[in-house]
């Protein structure tokens, strides 16, 4: 049997659309996502009757515990259809974690069967009010109570961990991480619809900043935001006869943990050795190997995930990610750098989960990045969320 | 009395909660293959017997430090007045990867290491409430 995906580069993105990204939007989201939806859809130069599915995921990623509102503070396919007034044959929400890379998977997959003919995508990404993480619990129940009544909670805790374990197995320093932080902020600023835009990060201020869940700091985090992003999927062959050139999906894959673990408990180890099974079922399902890359997008919404991810794709040698940020391997700006932040990641737009990743490898492989447009963009790779829990898709800007 | 969450037991976790009340660790233990799990699970994640009978077995409490970070910010109610503090990942003695994650007793000034010895600790929350932490073997 074949790894190769059956459908690989059947199916395409066609067209997009993206919000402004701000701290709190000014508007419900669910109304930015009506209109971030039809300007995809004009995009792809379609009209909303030919829209026939709608796939998406919608986790609110906070841990706060807040009840989510559909159209308030998530926004599912369910929702956007029936607001958008759709008659959808095909409605599906992807809830496992590496929410964007997972959700792809099945626009891809609801195009190939033929369960659709247009998928409308979305993301919408919302900035509770409060603190985002804070939780005002007092009792702990179910698998919660094996970590908060021991102070173990939140996202934080769960990457401070691994980060530091990398750190201490590897000698390296958390100075060296202000070069992924910097590399990302500095592609961010010059993406009009970031929260970033404009504004780049000295390593200075990355230095200073103050520090969090010991060794991660403010700005290893990426700044919640209320921001919508949609894309228009269609088969390559429909996509030949729209206005944009398609960008094809070659192939995904996705993390599945070997570990049953405590809960937010992800051991360095099981990050490594989990993401080189991603790594090794991508490229299987992609028909490529890692050399064909040249458009890495890797997930960095908590920074240590660019060095782990550059290192389980092969990338750089396992424990060499801090050295080849550091010296400018991921420099965008750099001919022979791998960009693997041109799009400014998380930390440079904003929580977007893994949208900028997904956006960049659209934009570049399209040819519509505009003044940011790559020379060398064949084959992109857009990563989100932990190796060994999220997932990775393979874009290409020729069917192979 | 603390404002910290504090452990609700269930019908599979009561016996965890009676023996820490008492300060001695326990960790669950599948009937049929004799592998412990930490959190237990309605499966063996070691033989995947779907009848694991789990025990909570008392364990030495002795274990080494995988990683370890400092919380400057409690998420939680009930910890400002310990910030910051020292969260440990510990590798018990008893098994390859058995992994609790909990406060370190010896406060942030301490010169850790990986492989650093532990012992568990407990903190008492409320009456007939303890959790587990851990302190430094001296």
């Amino acid at each position: 049997m074949s790894g190769r995906f059956a459908a690989s580069n059947k199916v395409a993105i066609v067209g997009y659309a993206h919000s402004q990204v701000l701290r709190h939007g000014d508007r419900t989201l669910g109304v930015q996502a009506v209109e971030t939806a039809r300007a995809a859809i004009a995009d792809a130069g379609l009209g909303l009757e030919q829209i026939d599915g709608f796939v998406s995921s919608s986790l609110l990623p906070s841990a706060g515990g807040q009840a989510a509102e559909d159209g308030v503070s998530t926004v599912s396919s369910a929702w956007l259809a029936q607001h958008l007034g759709a008659e959808p044959r095909y409605v599906a929400g992807f809830d496992g974690i590496g929410q964007i890379t997972g959700s792809v998977g099945i626009a891809v997959n609801a195009i190939a069967s033929g369960a659709a003919d247009y998928v409308l995508f979305h993301r919408a990404l919302h900035n509770p009010a409060g603190r985002y993480h804070a939780n005002p619990m007092r009792q702990a129940h179910g698998p919660m109570q094996w970590t908060a009544p021991q102070g173990f909670f939140g996202p934080l805790a769960m990457i401070a961990l691994p980060y530091n374990e990398y750190l201490q197995r590897y000698g390296a320093r958390r100075e060296s991480m202000a070069a992924v932080a910097v590399e990302a902020r500095k592609n961010g600023a010059r993406i009009p619809w970031s929260y970033w835009h404009d504004r780049p990060l000295s390593a200075d201020e990355y230095l200073q900043a103050p520090m969090l869940f010991d060794p991660v700091c403010r700005y290893d985090c990426d700044i919640p935001v209320d921001g919508v992003a949609a894309f228009v999927f269609t088969s390559a062959e429909r996509g030949k006869d729209l206005p944009h050139p398609p960008v094809y999906i070659a192939g995904y894959a996705a993390g599945a943990p070997a570990h049953r673990r405590l809960p937010l408990h992800w051991p360095l180890d099981d990050i490594i050795d989990g993401g080189a099974q991603t790594a090794r079922r991508l490229w299987a399902n992609a028909g490529i190997t890692a050399a064909q890359v040249d458009l890495p997008q890797v997930y960095d919404g908590f920074s240590p995930f660019v060095w782990l991810w550059l290192e389980v794709l092969g990338f750089c040698p396992p424990g060499e990610a801090h050295r080849f940020v550091e010296s400018g391997g991921i420099d965008s700006d750099r001919p022979d750098a791998l960009p693997a932040l041109s799009g400014g990641g998380a930390l440079g737009n904003g929580r977007m989960h893994g949208i900028p990743q997904m956006l960049e490898c659209y934009l570049q492989l399209a040819r519509r990045a505009g003044d940011r447009q790559r020379d060398r963009a064949t084959i992109g790779l857009a990563c989100h969320s932990s190796p060994h829990f999220g997932g990775a898709v393979v874009y290409s800007a020729e069917a192979f | 009395m603390t404002e910290r969450p504090l452990p609700v037991p269930d019908e599979a976790s009561a016996p965890f909660w009676s023996a820490a009340a008492e300060h001695v660790l326990t960790v669950a233990r599948c009937a049929q293959c004799g592998q412990f799990s930490m959190p237990p699970d309605v499966v063996c994640p070691h033989c995947r017997s779907s009848d694991p009978r789990f025990e909570f077995t008392p364990v030495s409490g002795r274990g080494t430090v995988r990683s370890w970070t400092v919380v400057r910010q409690a998420f939680l109610p009930g910890f400002d007045d310990d910030l910051p503090f020292v969260l440990v990942d510990v590798e018990l003695v008893e098994q390859k990867e058995l992994r609790l994650v909990g406060r370190l007793l010896d406060g942030v000034n301490t010169d850790l290491h990986v492989g650093d010895a532990v012992v568990v600790g407990f903190e008492d929350l409320a009456p007939g409430v303890a959790v587990p932490a851990f302190e430094l073997s001296r």
